[in-house]
């Protein structure tokens, strides 16, 4: 199969090239700032989603329990693990990791590990024999450029969510360890002391020209990149720049000044993104089971609309080359019904009655409802022997 | 046996399939069933084929990306899966000596995964223009004890069923809206694509597993079909 590499004409790298020494970019952006950060959290704890621009990645993490290294019995392992999925790039193959992806794990792992932002020695259990080993899985969905930093701050934002089982230690002889479910016991946060943000530029021209977060655009035309992992307190943790365009140090240092000011602003967005996600996920633990009372009482009503309603319920986003996050004008009759979004109740009534002799779709929906109210009653008998139901929301 | 948030049998879980998310890939999907997501990527027609597949038809190349771990024996038969399912309903022979591709990622797993992936490809391969007899419509049936079946297992269940079928059906050809197609949808012959079982069923059971299978199939092919049609331009 040929190389799917994209390259750039020489009509574009000219443009690129000669726009930037009038501080111009093709994005349209000024040389030191950053394309707009989204961080969303998936259903479990420990998955993010970052969007940097057109640039997405996502991060997972999981843990479980091994041996630790016999040079260090009462610390646990962090590992990176960074695929480049063929989906994100054509140039992408899929199998071995090609340098890049090497490249990219290594920066975020030293970034991680050697700065010891998170806590290794709370992740012991039985020194010796049991710790914690904690896996980043990093999957790059859309290669927009910047991978590196991109991944970075899903790494940052999935260990901030990440939640491991609780575990003690007991029995006999003082070694046994027991984990506890997390429906048992709430699992615990990691132990993480700052955040290492990674901050790359692009150097163009004789060196002397530097950009702030390239696009793939502009990292197929630039001379150089340097990396710099700085946290908000103004740590380097991390500097990387490998080959490329020599740069003097004076231009080194106003770097590293301006990735310590986009260090700050970073940090400050993942901790509120994440400080938003924890307290939502808390006011959904407590309100789960009240809302299932009030919300099965509204099902009856909701059938009774015509077909077109319980078909529409179910939403068709399309976040299009346009760039236009539109939902769909039918999507609005569940706006209501969604004030509660966090409960993830089957607002989708599509009752699907296969039975030939029951008759047309819509008058089955209408003859289970009629049933309903008895199922209702068992349905709202909960499992849930949460105490938190009597804190019910009025 | 009582459902989680208290889902009748036939009922399915919230699904929203998302167009186009991702900015490199020629075509693409994301595709939510509950608390299932995945991610589909497409890019093709590409120029050349694998050493073994036909230069005569269009081939289809599948990478599955599980959300941790390395690539497994579970990984490569959801890429044979899909493979064969995607072949049946492209039609290969208007690119002939072309690799399109078909990439895929977990984002997140709550049961009937396959399912959701497959309606992810086909969302994903209708929104990149590759051409296409039919859609595919995916979905994930169980067996109680007492023979009852249920549709759109989340994983709880399917670690509890004795067994579970995957089912895909292709589209149907006219909307359930309306009331005098009912009848007719049952009698014109739907074929299965595909169906993957997990687990002993009697025959009866695998039975009621397709037909509430088509059923729900039909609702789930008129979603695919506003989606679809609501982003043709007005000259089409």
């Amino acid at each position: 199969m040929m190389d799917q590499r994209w390259r750039p004409t020489v009509n574009e790298r000219e443009f690129i090239e000669h726009a930037l020494q009038s501080d111009l970019r093709i994005d349209g952006r000024r040389p030191f700032d950053f394309r707009k950060l989204k961080i969303a959290f998936g259903r479990e704890d420990g998955s993010a989603e970052v969007e940097l621009g057109e640039t997405r990645v996502m991060g997972y993490v999981t843990a479980q329990l091994v041996q630790p290294y016999k040079d260090r019995p009462n610390e646990g392992t962090l590992a990176i693990f960074t695929e480049f999925s063929p989906m994100a790039d054509p140039a992408f193959e899929p199998g071995r990791p090609g340098e890049a992806a090497i490249e990219l794990g290594r920066v975020i792992d030293r970034g991680l590990r050697e700065s010891r932002a998170v806590d290794m020695e709370s992740l012991c259990v039985v020194a010796g024999k049991h710790v914690w080993s904690v896996r980043v899985d990093l999957h790059i969905l859309d290669n927009g450029g910047n991978l590196i930093d991109a991944a970075n701050i899903a790494a940052l934002a999935a260990l901030c969510t990440f939640r491991r089982p609780e575990c003690t230690v007991g029995g006999d002889d003082g070694q046994q360890v027991t984990v506890h479910d997390p429906e048992v016991r709430d699992p615990l946060p990691l132990a993480i002391h700052h955040l290492p943000i990674a901050v790359t530029f692009a150097y163009f021209g004789d060196g002397n020209i530097m950009v702030l977060d390239p696009t793939y655009k502009e990292e197929a035309v630039m001379g150089g990149r340097m990396t710099a992992t700085i946290n908000s307190n103004g740590d380097v943790c991390s500097i990387q720049k490998a080959g490329g365009e020599g740069v003097t140090s004076s231009v080194i240092m106003q770097c590293l000044r301006i990735a310590s000011v986009k260090a700050a602003d970073i940090t400050s967005k993942i901790k509120s993104n994440v400080d938003e996600y924890t307290t939502e996920k808390a006011v959904r633990k407590v309100k789960r089971t009240p809302v299932l009372v009030a919300k099965k009482n509204d099902v009856p009503d909701i059938t009774m609309e015509s077909n077109d309603g319980a078909l529409e319920s179910q939403t068709s986003k399309t976040p299009n080359d346009a760039q236009d996050t539109s939902k769909d004008p039918p999507a609005k009759p569940n706006d209501k019904r969604h004030e509660d979004a966090k409960s993830r109740l089957s607002e989708s009534n599509l009752d699907v009655e296969s039975m030939p002799n029951s008759g047309i779709a819509g008058e089955s929906d209408e003859a289970k409802e009629s049933v309903s109210p008895k199922s209702l009653k068992d349905a709202v008998k909960p499992k849930h022997k949460r105490k938190k139901k009597q804190h019910g929301k009025s | 046996m009582e459902r989680a948030e208290g889902r009748k049998a036939n009922q399915l879980r919230k699904y929203s399939c998302t167009r186009n998310p991702l900015g490199r890939a020629h075509g693409s999907a994301r595709w939510e069933q509950g608390g299932t997501a995945v991610v589909a990527a497409v890019y093709g027609p590409r120029p050349g084929t694998r050493k073994g597949e036909n230069p005569e038809k269009a081939s289809i190349e599948v990478v599955w990306k599980p959300m941790t771990g390395q690539s497994g024996r579970q990984e490569k038969e959801y890429e044979m899966t899909l493979k064969r399912t995607l072949q049946s309903i492209c039609l290969l022979t208007v690119h002939p000596n072309t690799t399109t591709s078909v990439i895929l990622q977990v984002m997140s797993d709550d049961g009937s995964l396959l399912p959701c992936a497959i309606n992810a490809s086909c969302a994903a391969l209708a929104f990149a223009g590759i051409p296409l007899k039919h859609l595919a419509v995916a979905i994930g049936c169980g067996v109680l004890e007492n023979g009852d079946v249920i549709l759109d297992t989340s994983k709880a269940e399917e670690k509890q069923l004795k067994s579970f079928a995957h089912l895909v059906f292709p589209n149907s050809s006219k909307s359930v809206d309306l009331k005098e197609s009912q009848q007719k949808d049952g009698q014109s012959e739907r074929g299965l694509i595909t169906s993957i079982t997990h687990g002993v069923m009697s025959e009866e059971d695998y039975f009621n597993c397709i037909e509430r299978g088509l059923a729900a199939s039909s609702r789930i092919s008129d979603f695919m079909r506003t989606t679809l049609q609501k982003h043709t331009p007005d000259y089409l």
